[in-house]
């Protein structure tokens, strides 16, 4: 997974990077382990609720579109990466990097 | 003719929204706005409310398509 190779940029910042599918729990653990990934994932399972909420569900596939979003301590949405650009953490790292030196 | 301008029209609406169901969503959500609170099961056990982390951290999430497609 890129956002793994990416997180190290993460590192300097009190951020919290999740992965969010719609697989269930147990599948996503099994990836993890595979592949080494210490960010834990969100399972979005049981409705789609989530990807519906943020707009990234394919309906068709029942599948989350690839995204990123990055929220600020206010819960405000500071950074939004939609497909491919998506795999790239720069972006998503720098927006997390100007929110804390915000000085929130 | 207008019939079959109209079955045309129909035709073409059609394959519009046939279209529409394989191109990827665009979120309506834009930057500033309040990111839609959720609650959901965590690989690390128990579950993540997003509203947690209010006052306290910047959260990233990254949506995937599914586990086994790598990326």
């Amino acid at each position: 997974m890129a956002y793994q190779a990416g997180i190290a940029k993460f590192n300097d910042t009190d951020t919290k990077v999740f992965g969010i599918s719609t697989d269930n729990t147990p599948s996503q653990r099994e990836f993890a382990a595979k592949n080494n990934i210490t960010v834990p994932f969100l399972s979005d399972f049981a409705k789609r609720e989530v990807s519906k909420e943020y707009g990234v569900l394919i309906e068709s596939a029942g599948m989350a579109n690839r995204a990123t979003f990055v929220i600020d301590k206010d819960g405000k949405i500071l950074h939004i990466e939609e497909g491919n650009s998506a795999i790239d953490p720069t972006g998503a790292a720098e927006a997390c990097s100007r929110a804390a030196h915000r000085g929130q | 003719m207008r019939k079959l301008s109209v079955a045309l029209l129909g035709v073409v609406a059609g394959a519009g929204l046939f279209a529409q169901g394989i191109t990827p969503p665009k979120t309506q959500l834009k930057v500033g706005d309040e990111a839609p609170d959720f609650s959901l099961p965590s690989t690390q056990g128990g579950r993540v409310k997003l509203s947690d982390f209010h006052g306290k951290n910047v959260v990233v999430l990254a949506f995937y398509p599914a586990a086994f497609t790598g990326g």
